[in-house]
This record gives C-alpha cells, structure tokens and sequence, in this order.
C-alpha cells in the first residue's frame, strides 16, 4: 500500500516535471504589450483595440438574435421561459457591446428612462464589490424595458433588467428564499437568473455566476439591488 | 494604487496569462483578445488593490471568469465535444516553438493531450504546475475548495497519462 502511494507520487511529481519542461509556453506577443500600455496610459483607454471587435462581435450577435426566432423552440407556451431567452440575449449584448462601453451614469440614467418609460426613483449604483457601468433603454419580448449592466470585481458582468410585467405571472416552483424576498431562481444555458415582479415591473438579474459560491454572491447582488432600487412604470 | 502603477505590477504578469489564454482558447488572436479583455477589466478595479496583495491570482481569476463567460456564450451557439469543448478546433501546434523533431513531436503529444482536458481540470493543473502558484490561491481563482483542487490535479494528470499512452508515446519521458 506504502508503495503503491509512493510509486504515485512519483508519477505525479514526474508529470508535474514533464510539463514544466515540455510544453511549449506562449508569452505574449510584444504587439499585445505594447498595446496594453499604450491603452492603459492613454485617456481613450479601451477604445482603440474593443472597437473593431467589439463591432464584429455585436455583428455576430445581431444575427443571431436575427436567426434566434426561426429556429425551432420548445417553449412555446412558457412565457417566463420565453422571457429568460430574451434576457439572455441581452445579456450577450451587454457582454459583448455594452459592457466595454461604460457610460457616465448620471447621464445615462434619465435619458434611459425617458425611453424606456421605466422610471428609477433610487438606484443602486454599486459599491466595492459591484459597479455600475451603464444604463440604456431597450426593447425585450415586445415592451420597453431598461437595463443596467454592472461588473463586479471578479469581472463577472451583471444585467439588471426592469420592464413592465403585463399579465405575467411568476411561478411558485423555482422560487427561493432571499433575505425578506421570494423570487425565482432559474439557470439557463450557464447563466443565472433572479426574476421577481416589483410593483407592475417584472425584474431580472443575469449572470454567469452559477457555482453555488458565485450564486450566493449574485444572490448578494439581488439583496442590495433589491433594497436599493425602486423601479416604477411612467406609463 | 495609481491606474499607471496598478498597469506596471499587473504587466508583470502578462506572458503567464497569455500562456493560460492561449491553453484556454486555443486561437491565437482569441487569446489576445482574452487577456486584453481582463486587463480593461482589472483597470477597472484597480482602486481595490494595494501594492504586494494577490495580483496575480486576482489576475488569472478574472481572465478565467472572463473565457467562461464568452465560453458559456459561444457554447450556446455550437455543438461540443464529449470533452467540453467545441468540435472541429484545432490546437495551436503549428505555434509550438522551433525544436528538434523528436522533442517536437513530444511538445505536440503532450499539448495535444492537454488540449483534450476539460477546462475544470486543465486550468488547476496549469496553475499549479506551470505558473507555480499555490493551491490556496488556485482554489480561489477555481472558486472551488483546495481538496478539489487537488482532486482535479490528480485526475488530470492521470487522464494525461492514459492520453500519452494513446499517442504511444512514453508519459515518464
């Protein structure tokens, strides 16, 4: 038995040996840091290199989204579901689009509700862990609606989504305990959603974050979120 | 910490998260995109950091969150493997530095047989064996416990052996 351990730690510290000494590293290309410095000191830091990509990438997406509606679908008949796959395709945008353009919020803010006819009386606009990056008004599932997309500082990007509730209703299954809340928890496609109604608003956080240690951080982001945001329908 | 300061440390550690970048993505220009992608975003919190803190970990946890994402993405898009990962890419081989043919041809084996690890179990091993960074900081960056950590290293590098057998090639070469 002593053996059989010793033979395997020496196998082990024999791989660990070989990859270290066999396989090829890549260190970045000079191009690659040159870049970077040049973005980090210059004012327009992002700008110069996420643009092109940035744009190929939201081209990509938009077609998708384009396609996304004739391709065959097994929830016909679900709204919430229905709803999920909107909001996810937002959150794609977000990530690939709005993300890397951070808006000056206090900006943003009134005019996104002007078009989005969602109304924010208090917002949270993040703390250490969570910021604020952009606000805009957009169109999900045939209503206006506004998002917020936040990072936190893992660079997990956050979508907070708030539109009209209409006749929709939320299931009690998939529902969750959350501080004084009780909204629904749902993972979809490797994104987590937090869907609650507020008032006649139906709201939705989406993020990456789906291990149970990265849930309960989103579920941490709901609390603050929630507590701190007051949403109401203009009209 | 000054955004110019915070770019000088976090530069530092530009080469081991390309490499990481490159492992991860296996396309060149994804990496670059990847790596340039966490440095906008750990500019962005570059307030948080104070001089001699875990940059580096902080560093790769983001890059990787970072690929998970636009991973979980693109994985909604296309069909994987039954390793995890998109059918039809190829490793980057071709990029492998110039050497002589036999050590060559084992560069190509043992990346090859990296290539076919999941994610979950490539990224610890990586970590831990070629950048050196200990399993406190790996299991951070994994957000996962230290045993599984140490789970995953074991487990790859037993699935890395049997790969290497595969290839008939001798895994305590």
């Amino acid at each position: 038995m002593a053996d059989e351990m010793t033979d395997q730690d020496e196998d082990d510290r024999l791989m660990g040996r070989l990859l270290r000494e066999r396989l090829p590293r890549y260190p970045a290309p000079a191009l690659l840091r040159a870049t970077l410095v040049q973005a980090g000191s210059g004012r327009d830091r992002a700008a110069r290199w996420i643009a092109p990509a940035a744009a190929a990438l939201a081209m990509a997406m938009v077609m998708l989204l384009w396609i996304a509606p004739l391709l065959p679908t097994t929830t016909a008949g679900d709204p919430v579901r229905l709803l999920e796959r909107a909001v996810l395709g937002e959150h794609a945008r977000i990530i690939l689009w709005g993300e890397s353009r951070p808006d000056v919020v206090p900006a943003a803010l009134p005019r996104a509700m002007e078009e989005s006819g969602v109304a924010l009386n208090w917002v949270f606009t993040g703390d250490e862990k969570i910021q604020l990056l952009n606000a805009r008004a957009t169109y999900l599932e045939g209503r206006r609606a506004i998002e917020l997309a936040y990072q936190d500082a893992d660079g997990h990007t956050v979508t907070y989504l708030v539109l009209p509730a209409g006749a929709l209703a939320l299931p009690e299954r998939g529902r969750v305990q959350i501080d004084r809340w009780r909204p629904l928890v749902r993972k979809e496609g490797g994104f987590s959603l937090i869907i609650w109604k507020q008032q006649e608003l139906l709201c939705v956080l989406v993020s990456d974050l789906v291990s149970d240690g990265d849930l309960a951080k989103l579920k941490q982001y709901f609390v603050k979120v929630r507590s701190s945001t007051e949403p109401h329908a203009v009209y | 910490m000054a955004d110019d300061q915070f770019l000088q440390q976090a530069l530092q550690h530009l080469d081991a998260l390309h490499n990481l970048a490159v492992y991860l993505t296996r396309n060149g220009s994804e990496a670059d995109d990847l790596v340039q992608e966490t440095y906008v975003r750990a500019l962005r919190f570059s307030h948080r950091f104070q001089p001699g803190t875990h940059l580096r970990a902080w560093l790769f946890q983001i890059l990787r969150n970072t690929f998970l994402t636009f991973y979980r993405l693109r994985e909604r898009e296309s069909p994987l493997s039954e390793h995890g990962v998109p059918e039809g890419e190829l490793p980057m081989f071709q990029d492998a530095p110039g050497q002589d043919s036999e050590r060559s041809s084992a560069h190509m084996d043992l990346e090859q047989a990296l290539m076919r690890l999941p994610e979950e179990f490539k990224t610890p091993l990586l970590l831990a064996e070629i950048e050196g960074l200990p399993l406190e900081d790996v299991a951070r960056i994994m957000d996962c416990p230290i045993g599984t950590v140490k789970s995953r290293i074991f487990r790859a590098k037993e699935r890395l052996r049997g790969y290497l057998k595969d290839y008939g090639g001798d895994p305590k070469v």
